[in-house]
């Protein structure tokens, strides 16, 4: 099909285009309670083209670009008809001219894990899975578990080839508890290699939580408090500084960032933030080598990301677009963080980190509050908070986790945050 | 004029009648949904103007369903040609039904009855005015640009007036042993979402309009340009709410996130299979105020949500799930039905050919009511009129809400007193928040702008909505 493709861009005449071709395979398993469900499997190949065309407008160089979806079937005439079609599109998408990725001899420092089969890793990983599933009274009530594989080919006019393979397991359960309250907990999962210690620990973690909330009061809380974010949840807070420092969001100025500049916060009380992009994948979406990068160093902005359109007109270089990170932990133990009032959140309903505004919120279906003396686990309330305000409170932990995308702080400490 | 069933899937379909024919020697119950969903999303934003063709939910392939005397199981695939279909059986024999022996000791296979399979030979097609695909990518980029011109010269505050239009042609054939089914259907949405920025506050206002039909709904989104900057000017101004109960005056988009993720979610009845959702303990029983009527409608093509027969094969309906205050019932995939021994009500529905059918919702709504806005604004001493609904996360098991809104305007002495408070966690338990509801609008507005996810994934078009509704809830 990528032969039938480029003939067709030749013959329409598009001298400037970035081809990806997706194959993904699957297999997967849905469950309830101890049962298979239902299970399935998947094979598909996708393409998607980018074609660009360069025009003038008001004596200013333009490059308009729109992308079509191509499948494995279309006849020659289907196929020529798209990319016409889109080609005229792309006229009308008048945006200033920028420069497309050209082949680098720069090597992606990514290692994948070693490969497993998809009977291997269905077999590991839903023994994992149901492993500590032991209890009468609190246990899985449902969970889906898939073993993907996929391929990757990037080219483009400029003359990029580049292709990789590569392999997750991912999914979701819920587990339940009747013990006192009947409640439960929804937690998912994402490894980039066979895990299954790391799957049961998740379990195991999940029935503990899910025995707490069974027990837990609701909050009566009002007022500012000092407020412990765990697991997930401090990932999700410190990704702001990520989506922040994206060119995509510098370059219309919804982010103020800048390069050097000081923007964790102009008074740190707490810990200074040093936060590493890390490739999770050898070429981005256009071909370009993803590498490790400083993206805060003691709160500083070292580096701005993104694909090549907004990282041209920023006059930085192009990076790809990043989905994970390190964070470098604190020195103050989640115990030492756990004294006088607090309050730590462990699962909340949505948690929501909006990176235009910077406000921060969600309610919480499980937390532990401190009054100085006594720790009782309540669950309903909400807390709200904006990091642009908060940021320079923030103090990490010195134990870490790893999680999709995040290797960091287990949990973050910030002050005065506002529940309800 | 009524959309075009795809002439793919019309020369594809002697194939897959063939393998179907194939299966069924092997399989007891066999079905075959194929779709070709194809459509753009246009953006014109300070970032520059896109034009790209839709993702979610989109792609031109096929699933296959099989039942092996104990369970089903199923294949997704998008190669659509004759050498290829005719090496699926051999995958489903040796793969698919195989898989059921990597599970580990502790778990049992599934053990379900066949699926009932009615006889229905069925065509129908929704209606449109303009159609998106011919009407040109250089005016609807006209039109996109001068709504975000007008925004970004409504107030040097406005940093971005971001215009988007999306559209979606689905078209579905669904075959089994006794069903031949085809629709095509086309749905449209459009926003328009304003960001203003001053002293290092950022706000930003969405405003959504959308439809089960084409492209004329372009022509409705340049009227709310000057209310949305308006709006969002004024969240510069917003401060955050004192936590605390208060009456409230929901607008219908709030309405319809708290009938949609406060409510809907919990009567998915997957979740009854599963125990996972408290509804189940109170059919016939009063869970909202008499006041209220609630409904699933994904019949008569009301708006984006809507179709004719269900991913499943089950023809579509307007369920309603409350009446009057009492929980009447929920509403099912044809598993689940099977499962719960009920009548399936035509909600199996995928992301796409690519995933599992799961019990979802399709357009949610409460009816409206008799009540005029302006005396329901009036009615309150000291309150908030909720708009502009964010986001919402359900709890079916313990019936928790957790919706957020982005504007609360504050209300003393029954009028509006211009003070904005942002962003509001509105919180609470569910039947509390809907036995609360004393007045219901006479007015009635669906949205479906968006898409709502199953947890975080298996992403569906829907809308919801309904009429203006009075209640007393927790704002945080």
């Amino acid at each position: 099909m990528l032969n039938k493709i480029l003939n067709a861009l030749k013959e329409n005449n598009i001298d400037l285009y970035l081809i990806n071709e997706e194959t993904q395979s699957t297999s997967e398993m849905f469950f309830i309670k101890k049962n298979l469900d239902m299970r399935r499997m998947k094979d598909v190949t996708k393409y998607e083209v980018t074609v660009y065309t360069d025009f003038t407008k008001d004596e200013n160089k333009m490059r308009g670009f729109a992308i079509c979806n191509i499948t494995p079937d279309m006849t020659d005439e289907e196929l020529s008809k798209k990319l016409s079609d889109t080609l005229h599109a792309a006229s009308f998408a008048c945006n200033p001219y920028f420069e497309l990725p050209k082949p680098s001899s720069v090597k992606p420092n990514v290692d994948f894990p070693s490969s497993y089969s998809t009977e291997e890793g269905l077999k590991i990983m839903s023994e994992a899975l149901f492993a500590e599933d032991t209890e009468k009274d609190c246990f899985i009530n449902s969970a889906e578990l898939f073993v993907k594989n996929f391929k990757y080919h990037i080219i483009s006019s400029e003359g990029i080839d580049v292709s990789y393979s590569k392999q997750d397991i991912e999914g979701e359960f819920v587990t339940q508890c009747t013990i006192q309250e009947d409640v439960e907990t929804y937690q998912d999962f994402y490894y980039d290699s066979l895990n299954p210690d790391a799957l049961r620990q998740k379990v195991k973690r999940s029935i503990e939580l899910t025995k707490a909330r069974s027990k837990a009061s609701r909050c009566n809380l009002n007022g500012n408090f000092k407020v412990i974010l765990s697991g997930q949840y401090a990932s999700d807070l410190l990704r702001f500084y990520v989506d922040r420092a994206a060119a995509s969001m510098i370059y219309p100025k919804y982010s103020d960032f800048k390069l050097d500049k000081q923007v964790q916060s102009e008074q740190i009380t707490g810990d200074s933030l040093n936060i590493t992009l890390k490739a999770d994948v050898p070429y981005s979406k256009e071909g370009i080598p993803m590498t490790d990068r400083t993206l805060l160093e003691n709160g500083v902005l070292k580096c701005i990301h993104g694909a090549s359109r907004f990282c041209y007109y920023l006059n930085t270089e192009p990076t790809g677009i990043y989905n994970n990170i390190n964070v470098t932990p604190g020195i103050k133990s989640l115990k030492d963080m756990e004294t006088g009032t607090y309050l730590h959140i462990v699962n909340f309903s949505d948690f929501q980190m909006d990176a235009m505004t910077g406000r921060f919120g969600g309610e919480f279906r499980l937390a532990f509050y401190s009054d100085g003396k006594n720790v009782i686990p309540i669950t309903g309330g909400s807390i709200s908070g904006s990091i642009l305000e908060l940021g320079g409170t923030i103090k990490l932990s010195s134990e870490t986790q790893t999680l999709k995308g995040y290797k960091g702080p287990l949990a973050i400490e910030i002050q005065n945050v506002n529940i309800g | 004029m009524k959309s075009q069933f795809s002439t793919t899937l019309t020369k594809l379909k002697p194939s897959l009648k063939i393998l179907l024919k194939t299966l069924l020697d092997e399989y007891e119950y066999v079905s075959i949904l194929a779709q070709e969903a194809k459509g753009k999303t246009y953006r014109v934003s300070k970032s520059g103007i896109s034009i790209a063709d839709n993702t979610l939910t989109a792609g031109k392939g096929a699933v296959i369903k099989v039942y092996d005397k104990k369970g089903y199981a199923e294949y997704s695939f998008n190669r659509l040609n004759d050498k290829f279909l005719l090496e699926i059986p051999k995958i489903i024999h040796e793969k698919l039904i195989p898989m059921a022996g990597f599970i580990p000791d502790s778990i049992s296979e599934s053990n379900y009855p066949k699926l009932e399979d009615e006889q229905i030979v069925f065509s129908k097609a929704s209606e449109y005015t303009i159609d998106p695909e011919t009407l040109g990518d250089d005016i609807i980029i006209n039109k996109l640009s001068d709504i975000h011109n007008k925004g970004l010269a409504y107030s040097e505050k406005i940093l971005d007036c971001p215009a988007i239009f999306q559209y979606m042609k689905t078209d579905k054939l669904f075959l089994s042993e006794n069903k031949d089914m085809e629709q095509s259907l086309l749905w449209s949405a459009g926003i328009i979402q304003p960001i203003a920025s001053s002293n290092g506050e950022t706000h930003y206002y969405h405003k959504p309009v959308s439809a089960s039909g084409g492209a004329e709904i372009l022509d409705n989104l340049m009227q709310y340009v000057d209310s949305s900057c308006e709006s969002v000017l004024a969240l510069l101004q917003s401060t955050a709410i004192t936590p605390g109960e208060y009456d409230v005056i929901c607008m219908p988009d709030v309405t319809g996130m708290i009938a949609h993720e406060a409510f809907g979610h919990g009567v998915e009845m997957d979740m009854f299979v599963k125990k996972r959702a408290l509804a189940e303990q109170y059919i016939g029983k009063y869970v909202a105020s008499p006041l209220i009527t609630m409904h699933d409608k994904a019949s008569d093509s009301i708006e984006a949500g809507s179709y004719f027969f269900d991913d499943e094969g089950i023809i579509s309906q307007d369920t309603v799930i409350i009446e009057k205050g009492i929980l009447k019932r929920g509403i099912s995939d044809m598993q689940t039905a099977m499962h719960l021994n009920t009548t399936p009500t035509g909600n199996g529905r995928r992301e796409s050919y690519e995933q599992k059918a799961y019990t979802r919702m399709t357009n949610t709504y409460f009816e409206k009511g008799s009540d005029k806005l302006e005396d329901m604004i009036a009615s309150i001493s000291y309150g908030f009129l909720l708009e502009n609904a964010s986001c919402g996360m359900e709890d079916p098991k313990n019936w928790g809400i957790q919706c957020m809104v982005n504007m609360a305007r504050e209300i003393k002495d029954g009028k509006l007193t211009g003070k904005v408070c942002s962003p509001v966690v509105l919180s609470g338990y569910v039947p509390d928040l809907l036995k609360s509801i004393s007045m219901i609008s006479d007015d009635f507005h669906l949205s479906g702008s968006g898409y709502c996810g199953k947890g975080y994934k298996e992403w569906v078009k829907v809308s919801d909505g309904g009429a203006a509704i009075k209640a007393r809830v927790k704002l945080g």
